[in-house]
């Protein structure tokens, strides 16, 4: 070999070695940022790289990993001391579609159990992420308001056997100024046409900030029941382009959109409209907190409902513990508790036993016959959903 | 019998494998190479390839078949092209981008040069109030503004309150006015700073002497400042446009909804219906047509260019 060769060889160990070294340097440094991701894993079967779902401690502790809303930590406390040996590990998220997002791509396995929106559940039902209720373990589900029974037969029963558990709902309708706004026949009239009632209300509404809330609004008033009766929601192209029509033609109307609770919170009480399609939580916050001007009415084409449902990983290895956590969600002690954290009421009406007079008015009983006339909110139908995004789009371009 | 010698060698070996210009290199540049690696081109990387695939609706994987469906989709619409909402947003954030660059240009610029002129305790004072609001959160300024407009805003109603006005007028409320001051107060110390340390550097006997020879101010503006601070100007108009095209919580807060920008209509597309490709076909236009500009800008100027003439 000549010296140049043998200087060349050297150059090439060289550079593997540096290379080899780089590489090793950055996957220490990748190690160190995925490491910290990790959730749950408590107990002694937590493996320090987010654990599995459900582990068992040294101690014969059961440790159930929860994604779910903030205000559940609420009932952490309770329902670890109801639950002889259950840890609870509580990971707030504030998005129904990151919930299945994480699940779908492989964390179903770090949780033991979710809490989407209604309208998700058929998402984990069709990726096979979810185990069915077992009935042995919730036995509240029986309490539970015949409508969200029917809820659950409608939306996710397959086989005869249930996916979820609803554990607390709201319902979309308007609310508006009663020292502005008279009086009326609650419709989505007022949202869509003008001279609905005596008040001036061009550039004085307020639509909601998402296409899963306003389209179905727009399909109510519309008269498209139809659309909202199947499992999932479905609309004809001539349907959408009906919608995107009324949509666009209100819009000079509005004052905006807004999706936030506490934006549109700020911007009722800054005087910045007088009628607003939101959610019934944002007018009961708002009376709890002494704006007695605000009134919310539920249109009598039908108000769009929302319930948070409880579901079971297929891969948690605890799952009879999982529902039994569940089944401690809708006890009438903890339904009240998370009741009062977000000023939604619980799915289960005896929770009203555990509420104030005041608390009852607000988030308490409601009156089945109230809940009759509700759709719920549902997804949008696979084949129907690139057209109904651009029509939103549309609208929103407009 | 054992000796200091391995430890030495080792020594010597750390030494001499520290000394070597790759591991310079590799200890120098290696922590922020890695840093950039791993926070910018991993995953610009990751949204270019998931462009080119799509992203199945009922379980949010993606599915790993080469596709062109997703920039495809950008232009459907039924209508002509330039009327789908993909371009009507791309072409409302380069409106909104512009004018709030030129809005920043025009405050920004004699202040600077007053600066340039002064220096001293003035100089200290003005920056220490135009970097004032930087030691709050971003998101806590612009939502400031969202206080100042609308009907009910601070604005309205102090002119109403003085009896200046009957009912809130329109260009207070929310809108594109509303983002383009929101953006231009975010984006104003960017362009102030950057056409300080130019005009700083400038001879400012040139500009006397083309006095003296007779040179209107404008003349002396358009023939002499505006030429040799003119990287300044334009490092300064990329701080400030390239940010603001893909804006998004300035305009979420202050458009109402009713403005749609292209960084919202790309978050709108992930948050409701995870098209994650979708919405990386979309940030692939603004970022070519922003690698784009500064191509075109550094034709004109270097990077040393942009901290003084």
């Amino acid at each position: 070999m000549s010296r140049n060769d043998s200087a060349q060889s050297n150059r090439h160990v060289n550079r593997r070695k540096f290379i080899a070294g780089a590489g090793a340097a950055g996957t220490i440094a990748l190690a160190g940022c995925s490491g910290s991701g990790g959730n749950g894993g408590n107990g002694d079967g937590g493996d320090g790289n987010g654990g599995d779902g459900g582990t068992m401690g040294g101690d014969g502790t059961t440790t159930i990993n929860i994604i779910t809303w903030e205000e559940y930590a609420e009932m952490q406390e309770n329902i670890e001391s109801t639950l002889d040996g259950v840890e609870l590990n509580i990971t707030p998220s504030t998005s129904s579609t990151e919930m299945f997002s994480q699940w779908s791509a492989g964390q179903d396995a770090q949780y033991d159990i979710a809490v989407p929106n209604n309208n998700l559940v058929p998402r984990f039902m069709d990726a096979g992420l979810v185990a069915p209720v077992n009935n042995d373990m919730v036995n509240n589900f029986g309490s539970m308001y015949d409508r969200f029974q029917s809820f659950v037969d409608n939306q996710f029963t397959e086989d005869g056997d249930a996916y979820g558990v609803p554990i607390r709902f709201g319902w979309y309708g308007y609310s508006y100024d009663s020292r502005s706004v008279p009086d009326h026949e609650p419709s989505y009239d007022i949202l869509f046409e003008e001279d609905y009632v005596d008040a001036s209300l061009d550039g004085e509404i307020i639509m909601y900030d998402e296409a899963a809330k306003s389209v179905p609004a727009a399909a109510l008033y519309l008269g498209m029941d139809d659309a909202m009766s199947g499992a999932r929601m479905t609309f004809t192209e001539d349907q959408l382009t009906e919608i995107q029509e009324l949509l666009i033609e209100q819009k000079p109307r509005l004052q905006g959109y807004i999706a936030p609770d506490p934006t549109f919170i700020q911007e009722f009480r800054q005087g910045n409209f007088l009628v607003g399609h939101s959610g019934r939580n944002e007018t009961v916050q708002m009376r709890s907190e002494g704006d007695d001007w605000v009134e919310f009415v539920a249109p009598s084409e039908g108000a769009l409902a929302w319930y948070e449902t409880a579901v079971v990983s297929a891969a948690s290895e605890n799952q009879e513990t999982a529902w039994e956590v569940i089944n401690e969600f809708i006890t009438p002690q903890n339904g009240a508790a998370l009741a009062e954290a977000g000023f939604s009421p619980s799915t289960n009406p005896n929770v009203a036993d555990e509420l104030t007079e005041e608390q009852n008015e607000l988030y308490g009983r409601i009156d089945p016959s109230r809940l009759e006339g509700m759709y719920s909110i549902k997804d949008i139908a696979s084949d129907v959903e690139e057209a109904y995004i651009s029509t939103w789009e549309e609208v929103k371009a407009a | 019998m054992a000796t200091d010698e391995p430890d030495e060698s080792v020594r010597a070996r750390v030494v001499r494998l520290l000394s070597g210009p790759r591991s310079r290199l590799g200890v120098t540049a290696g922590p922020s190479a890695a840093w950039i690696l791993t926070l910018l081109v991993a995953p610009l990387a990751f949204m270019i390839a998931v462009s080119f695939f799509e992203v199945s609706s009922l379980t949010y994987q993606i599915i790993y078949e080469p596709t062109l469906n997703n920039y495809r989709s950008l232009f459907d619409g039924g209508g002509l092209i330039w009327q789908t909402p993909f371009v009507t947003a791309l072409w409302l954030s380069y409106v909104i981008a512009t004018v709030t660059t030129v809005l920043c240009l025009a405050l920004a610029f004699p202040l600077a040069y007053l600066l340039a002129r002064k220096g001293g305790q003035l100089f200290k004072i003005v920056i220490f109030f135009v970097l004032l609001p930087f030691f709050t959160m971003y998101l806590v300024r612009a939502y400031s503004w969202v206080l100042m407009f609308g009907p009910g805003g601070v604005i309205n109603s102090t002119l109403m309150s003085w009896g200046l006005i009957d009912a809130p007028l329109g260009i207070f409320n929310y809108g594109i006015p509303a983002i383009i001051v929101g953006l231009a107060h975010a984006y104003f110390p960017y362009m102030l700073l950057t056409l300080y340390a130019s005009l700083d550097g400038l001879d400012f006997s040139i500009i006397e002497a083309a006095r003296d020879l007779g040179a209107s101010r404008v003349e002396v503006l358009r023939d002499h400042v505006v030429p040799l601070t003119l990287p300044g100007i334009i490092g300064g108009s990329l701080f400030v446009f390239v940010p603001s095209v893909g804006a998004f919580i300035t305009p979420t807060f202050l458009g109402q909804g009713k403005v749609q920008m292209i960084g919202m209509l790309i978050e709108s597309r992930v948050a409701g219906s995870y098209s994650i490709g979708h919405a990386s076909a979309a940030s692939m236009f603004v970022l070519v047509s922003i690698v784009g500009a500064m191509i075109l800008a550094f034709r004109y100027l270097s990077i040393e260019d942009l901290g003084g003439a």
